[in-house]
């Protein structure tokens, strides 16, 4: 194994030196730095010609610039690593670096949301093969997977952002409109839980009235403006994550996970304003570091006091409890700030941001008011990054768990009177889950190199942006830097694929016969 | 019951209060804007735009509100001398000598005064001769660097000014030239904080006392009479290196924020935005006149600048706008457009030779024969220019016209006489069709059985690979087919490097200019420059006088009509359009008037209000 | 609930019953072609795809060779014509088919002289799409093709003999995998201008095969240790002969899935590219070109934003159902949809049995 993954390091050089060396090339060869010059007629024109012709050695051909390139970077070996500067004579190691967390804070949230939403409705597809259901959200996975980002991105802001803001100066829903939400949502969820027909109209009406009344009263209570959900509706959600885990990981008749887990809710509750005065004291993120300490910590005391023996799955539960309703009180404290934030000089009433990364005139000191900020630049971005690539997700675990489910294993599981959750959380969503671990770390890396689209159409610097300004500058140690960071990744992340591949099935065995 | 009264009191009275409170609040807030949010496409890299890599758009806007010298460009576009900051005149006609003066009182934003010795610095940053004197480098070499990266060097300045002396009272500076030259106004010495720099460039990282202030600059101006190499160098890598940033926060080096305008920048945020605040010192320039906050924030994406603008996120965005822009941005309330053109043209440039120093011409165009004229006016017959205005510019700018002189632009007074007088207007006479018709004539004369698509002449067109280049050569094309010629499409990304290459017969590209100088548009049409290879002796001689003469308006315009009728004469070049600019400005912001030259509409952003 | 117990067992008994009857006596060609053809989303976008491929195709004049077809659409995409006035807003050429028969005040059900509008400069964007469509279909199908044969053979040849050829090659696919898309389009954007979408979607084929080569090598390193694969090398099978008689066969459902998949891709790429710059350039039209130039039309002019990408959207979600439903039919152990009628059918078959 140790062998096998020196060698992989090795070729890995190798394969750097070489498609860095083609693209540097290629690069080199894709554009005219100096041609809009050419055909200036300002009188500076041709000393600016021979003075971008020196600082980024045009006289010289492409490969003997290359290996001025690699000099730097080989500098690695006598402490001396140099990526070079950009044409803008910052340092590239510089620029790539403040690139980073632009582009991680871009992707993470999508990239979180969609594999979290893809499996999960890529999984509840395949128990429902060939069901409406799995009909429509196959249609509608590949609707979105066919969408140019772009393209998606115009029509959210135009609808998510300047209709919706607009709308929301005054906050009226006809009811009409409401009707067909309420049918619509109806619809997906009655289709999403499935049953007889029965079951399947009353989900339908109950789903379409309650989402008609809660609108309505979201109205009355002018939520729009000043969203929140209260103590009770924050102890109603949790309940809710409670029974919703307890039955995912246990199974609701396991009695001391389900008490557990409904303790947490419980002692959110007793918490919900000794919290809240906490979220109104200075340097958040250690309060909220703490918070999370502590709830981890009174999890498994609960879990201690509640089981007696096996208490792995019991505190499990419990933790995972604790940790969303902890969400569920910040998602409040948001929901709060939501008005004030609203009202501010720099928001003026108009909450959904079509670009940027925060807002420019925004000057609070307000740890909340800021951290919504960023949420709300964020919203957009993700939905679109979200839609199209979770589909993929989709297809994927919805056939992989197809083909899990009718392996030997499972029947057997079957046969020997497991209940059906078990059946399919344990044994087969984990088998569902080897293959998919290593698409998300491919996909991780690929990810890291930017979405060069969509930072564009929402005015982020990050990877990507700076990727595409190398190329359109023609600024070549930009361009390698940038490739050298992203194709490191690309290739590492291969090499982890395939390692935790062999680890987690084992009948595969790395680098067999090499 | 009583109790329940109370509370429904109390709750009646919380209620009231807090109405009042946001009745009170919220129309209060709106009134007191006093903050501009500009939309710029580029991130800014640099707070020196005459460093030879950062002469960005976005860091020159930044620098003009940051920095005001003896004059600007205003909207008619009028070179108009700032009188509060200081003065200047020719005290000698030869040798040709401007005296420049800073008044008394001007003050940096550090409060240290303004002095002849800050004026010096520009010699150093645009004279090769004094860089490879004192020992900087000679910015003309192939492979190193100067100790002032500038962009400033081996131009005009170099080539015409001899040198630069401080008068005895240090308020002063005389420029000295090799001989007359016209522009001279627009040559005016820049002023630089050299404090600063000295302060910088020994290490300092706090603004200095005044004494501090006054003794840097004269350690300065030491350095500069002595061309102390070294003193220099270490202020070369301040002015090349230091200025380069692209943050700007509490831990920035205030000395690198030192400037003379209204606005000073407050803060930057890498890759997103510049934010500018006003120059609690300033004392250089016209007085302000509300605007407390300019803020800069990048984003590239056109439609995603309009989309911003519609959802309030800017006041300001100018832009080379589409017809789509305009109608989105007209939809939009609270927006007011503004569609002065900029100083930049589209025109069409028929070769006639070749290039200095490019293969041999040899296309249907070549030489100046009556052949070869005559076909060359059959092109510029057919081109149908006032069909492009109308699909391609008119949604735009409603105002558009076909642009008919080489020299003036539509909105400058001169161009109506103009016209009238140049001889072009043979290619506006008429309808399209009748044009067109006379141009079959033309090209009948010497390939008899021509006509509309006989494809007789075969024309190889270049431009680069724009959407609105594209639809122009789609239009070119049709209409020049019915004219006899067979139009060949060059859609090239590296078309700059092609305008030299004589395989192409026509380019049409667009030319800006970003100061008014007494050659006017025809500096690249002289036989030695012409990348379209235009020789005509009586065009040189004019253009040379224009170089150097000493002409008043009168003169200057003869002269200009003698180009025109020359090249009308000669059918190689014809203008088409301006490039319609869209300005979209928050309505509430008032004095906005964009010029047509660099900052275009930011030129008297200290006259902006709410 | 999610876990509905009861109906998958009752399903999974009476479905199993269902399928073995009948794939009784039927080759493994027969069963895929009657599994995919019953896959009725994927009969449907076949129906609607090649519906698309003959519309678009025969709509405008081209040349083949020495012919040229003439084409059913009266303009071609170089034809200027007056713009269409008249239109709301005081815009002009927009669309002129109508829905709206005339006696409920519209101009009457028709397409009129240019049914998707005209752009700027007054030609037909009904013929521009049509040509941008044909475009798209064009670097689909050649990335699709170029890419799954490079695709296929290097993973069929890394994954059967293993070892250091399949290091070999797989290194080298990672060398692929590391070269961005993009710059190729610059390149050959820049030196080779207008030479042709034909021409980029060829080199963008040569790097598109990284994916592909990875999960054919999968599929042949696990189908070489097959038995039937031992069986065919102790009967002495060349090497050549087990490859494409015994494993090709079975590996072509994941090749065939996976094509599906990078053409659906190609014609995102190509958009994607047009957009940034890089892609076709214009004077040359494809559909990702014309809504990327029109982005900004969506409120204003949104025919020319719409049309286009609906045919994006629609080739792109074709060839995905296509995929899906011959990834359905080659898989042995996908179980088929199952109508009331089979349902109908196998308690009908039961209960005779059982009365027999």
């Amino acid at each position: 194994m140790f062998a096998f993954i020196m060698r992989r390091l090795g070729t890995l050089g190798v394969i750097l030196f070489g498609s860095s060396f083609l693209l540097f090339n290629l690069a080199a060869l894709s554009g005219d730095p100096v041609g809009e010059l050419r055909a200036s007629n300002e009188p500076d024109a041709e000393a600016r010609i021979a003075a971008i012709t020196r600082s980024l050695r045009l006289d010289l051909p492409p490969p003997v610039r290359y290996f001025i390139w690699l000099r730097g970077i080989l500098g690695v070996f006598v402490g001396k690593f140099d990526l070079g500067q950009t044409r803008t004579s910052e340092p590239v190691a510089v620029a790539v670096f403040d690139a980073i967390p632009t582009t991680l804070r871009l992707v993470t949230t999508a990239a979180i949301t969609a594999i979290v939403l893809g499996i999960a409705i890529g999984i509840i597809t395949a128990l429902r093969q060939y069901s409406r259901f799995d009909y429509s959200m196959t249609f509608f996975s590949f609707l979105l997977f066919s969408l140019p980002i772009f393209w998606v991105a115009v029509l959210l802001k135009q609808f998510m952002a300047i209709e919706f803001n607009n709308w929301l100066a005054e906050p009226t829903i006809p009811p009409t409109a409401m009707i067909t939400i309420g049918l619509i949502l109806g619809l997906i969820v009655a289709a999403a839980i499935g049953g007889d027909r029965k079951k399947y109209w009353r989900v339908f009406f109950i789903t379409a009235a309650g989402t008609v009344v809660t609108l309505v009263l979201m109205l009355q209570l002018n939520w729009f403006l000043q969203p929140s959900l209260g103590p009770l509706g924050f102890f109603a959600a949790s309940v809710g994550a409670a029974l919703l885990i307890t039955q995912l990981s246990v199974g609701l008749q396991h009695k001391p996970s389900l008490r557990a887990a409904l303790c947490m809710s419980v002692l959110g509750l007793v918490s919900y304003y000794p919290v809240n005065w906490l979220f109104n004291k200075e340097n958040q993120p250690l309060v909220i570091f703490g918070l999370l300490l502590l709830t981890i910590a009174s999890a498994i005391a609960a879990s201690i006091f509640f089981a007696k023996i096996d208490r792995g799955p019991v505190v499990r539960t419990a933790v995972l409890t604790g940790i969303l309703t902890g969400l569920l009180m910040i998602l409040d404290k948001l929901m709060r700030t939501w008005e004030p934030y609203f009202n501010t000089d720099a928001v003026n009433g108009r909450p959904v941001p079509t670009v940027g990364q925060t807002n420019s005139l925004l000057e609070s000191d307000d740890y909340w008011i800021s951290l919504l900020d960023v949420a709300m630049h964020l919203v957009l971005p993700t939905i679109a990054l979200t839609a199209i690539s979770f589909a993929g997700y989709i297809r994927f675990s919805r056939g992989t768990m197809l083909e899990v489910l009718n392996q030997d294993y499972i029947r057997t599981a079957r046969a020997k009177g497991l209940n059906e959750r078990t059946v399919i959380m344990r044994h087969a969503f984990r088998n569902t889950m080897i293959p998919m671990t290593t698409i998300i770390v491919v996909d991780f890396a690929s990810i890291l190199g930017g979405a060069i689209i969509t930072e564009r159409v929402f005015g982020w610097t990050g990877m990507g942006t700076l990727f595409n300004t190398a190329i359109n500058s023609f600024d070549l140690n930009l361009l390698m830097g940038v490739f050298f960071l992203t194709a490191s990744l690309a290739l590492v992340a291969n090499l982890v694929a395939d390692l935790l591949y062999s680890v987690m099935d084992p009948r595969i065995r790395v680098g067999a016969g090499a | 019951m009583k109790k329940w009264n109370r509370s429904v009191k109390v709750a009646l009275a919380v209620a009231t209060t807090a109405g009042l409170v946001i009745g009170v609040l919220s129309p209060a807030t709106a009134a007191t804007r006093s903050t501009v949010v500009i939309i710029d496409s580029n991130a800014f890299t640099s707070l020196n735009p005459s460093h030879n890599e950062h002469n960005l758009v976005l860091n020159s806007n930044v620098a003009y509100m940051s920095g005001i010298g003896f004059n600007y460009y205003d909207d008619k576009p009028v070179l108009v001398e700032n009188k509060t900051f200081g003065s200047y005149k020719i005290v000698s006609k030869s040798p040709f000598k401007v005296k420049y003066t800073v008044n008394k009182g001007r003050i940096w934003s550090d409060g240290t005064p303004i002095t002849g010795v800050d004026l010096l610095l520009t010699h150093v940053v645009s004279s090769d001769q004094y860089s490879i004197d004192a020992g900087l480098g000679d910015p003309a070499s192939e492979d190193k660097e100067p100790a002032f990266d500038s962009g400033g060097y081996s131009g005009t300045y170099n080539t015409l000014i001899k040198n630069i002396t401080l008068a005895p009272d240090r308020m002063s500076v005389v420029i000295e030239w090799k001989k007359f030259f016209p522009d001279w106004e627009v040559f005016a010495p820049g002023v630089s904080p050299v404090h600063a720099l000295v302060a910088m460039a020994e290490g300092k990282t706090k603004l200095g006392t005044n004494a501090n202030n006054v003794a840097n600059k004269n350690k300065f101006l030491r350095a500069f009479l002595s061309k102390d190499t070294d003193m220099l160098r270490k202020i070369g890598k301040v002015w090349s290196n230091s200025y380069n940033v692209t943050e700007v926060n509490e831990k920035t080096n205030p000395l690198l924020l030192v400037v003379n305008g209204a606005m000073q920048v407050e803060s930057i945020v890498k890759n997103q935005r510049v934010t500018l605040k006003l120059n609690p010192n300033y004392n250089s320039g016209p007085e302000t006149s509300g605007i407390e906050k300019i803020v800069y924030v990048t984003i590239p994406d056109s439609t995603a600048a309009a989309q911003a603008l519609a959802n309030k996120e800017a006041d300001y965005y100018s832009a080379l706008a589409t017809a789509d822009s305009v109608a989105l941005l007209n939809k939009i309330k609270g927006i007011t457009l503004d569609g002065t053109p900029e100083a930049t043209y589209e025109h069409v440039e028929i070769r006639s030779g070749s290039a200095p120093g490019g293969k041999e011409y040899t296309g249907p165009f070549a030489g100046m024969s009556q052949k070869a004229k005559d076909l060359r006016t059959a092109a510029l017959l057919a081109w149908p220019r006032q069909e492009i205005i109308d699909k391609i510019v008119k949604p735009v700018n409603s105002k558009a016209v076909v642009m008919n002189s080489l020299q003036y632009f539509p909105t400058e007074p001169n161009y109506g006489k103009m016209i009238a007088a140049n001889e072009l207007d043979k290619f506006t006479d008429g309808t399209q069709a009748q044009r067109t018709a006379k141009a079959l004539a033309l090209v009948k004369k010497y390939y008899p059985d021509a006509k509309a698509g006989s494809n007789s002449v075969k024309i190889e067109v270049l431009y680069n690979t724009s959407a609105r280049r594209a639809s122009q050569a789609a239009l070119a094309k049709a209409e020049l087919s019915e004219a006899g010629f067979q139009v060949n499409l060059n859609p090239k990304s590296n078309w700059g490097a092609l305008l030299t290459d004589s395989t192409y017969d026509v380019a049409f590209y667009a030319w800006g200019k970003s100061a008014l100088l007494q050659t006017g548009n025809f500096s690249s049409y002289k036989s030695a420059d012409s990348d379209s290879g235009y020789l005509n002796a009586k065009v040189d001689e004019i253009i040379g006088e224009l170089e150097l003469g000493n002409y008043n308006d009168d003169q200057r315009y003869s002269r200009y009509l003698a180009i025109e009728k020359l090249m009308a004469e000669d059918a190689v070049s014809l203008p088409i359009f301006l490039w319609p600019t869209l300005t979209a400005v928050n309505s509430d912001l008032k004095n906005v008037r964009p010029g047509p030259l660099v900052p275009n509409g930011l030129w008297n952003f200290w006259e902006w209000t709410y | 609930m999610i876990f509905g117990r009861k109906r998958v067992e009752s399903a999974d008994s009476e479905q199993g019953s269902i399928i073995n009857k009948e794939t009784e006596g039927l080759s493994q060609g027969q069963i895929v072609r009657k599994k995919f053809l019953q896959h009725k989303a994927a009969m449907i976008a076949i129906f609607v795809l090649s519906s698309i491929v003959i519309f678009v195709f025969s709509a405008l004049k081209q040349k083949i060779g020495p012919w040229t077809y003439p084409g059913w659409w009266r303009y071609g995409i170089e034809d200027l014509s007056d713009l269409t006035t008249g239109c709301k807003d005081g815009l002009v050429g927009c669309p002129t088919a109508s829905l709206r028969p005339q006696w409920l005040g519209g101009a009457g059900i028709g397409l009129g002289e240019h049914p998707f509008g005209q752009d700027d400069i007054g030609r037909d964007y009904f013929a521009l799409v049509m040509r941008g469509a044909q475009r798209s279909l064009m670097v689909t199908v050649i990335i699709g093709s170029i890419g799954g044969v490079i695709g296929t053979v290097v993973g069929a040849i890394a994954g059967f003999y293993r070892g250091k050829v399949d290091s070999i090659l797989m290194r080298f696919t990672d060398f692929i995998i590391t070269v961005p898309a993009i710059i190729i389009g610059s390149v050959i954007g820049f030196h080779f201008g207008n030479l042709g979408v034909a021409f980029l979607a060829f080199y963008l084929g040569l790097f598109a095969w990284t994916g592909l080569s990875r999960l054919v090598r999968g599929e042949f390193l696990t189908l070489r240790e097959r038995e039937f694969v031992d069986a065919a090398r102790v009967a002495g099978a060349t090497n050549r002969r087990i490859i494409f008689k015994h494993i090709l066969p079975n590996a072509v459902g994941i090749i065939i899935v996976s094509v599906t998949l990078l053409m659906s891709g190609a014609i995102l790429l190509e958009t994607a590219l047009s957009y940034l710059g890089f892609g076709v350039l214009p004077p040359d039209v494809s559909l990702g070109l014309l809504i990327s130039q029109y982005q900004e039309s969506f409120t204003t002019r949104p025919w020319l934003f719409w049309y286009p990408g609906i045919f994006i959207v629609t080739i792109a979600l074709c060839i995905n159902f296509i995929g899906d439903g011959l990834r359905d039919a080659f898989d042995p152990r996908q179980r088929r949809q199952i109508t009331r009628k089979d349902r109908r059918d196998a308690r009908v078959l039961k209960k005779a049995s059982a009365h027999a």
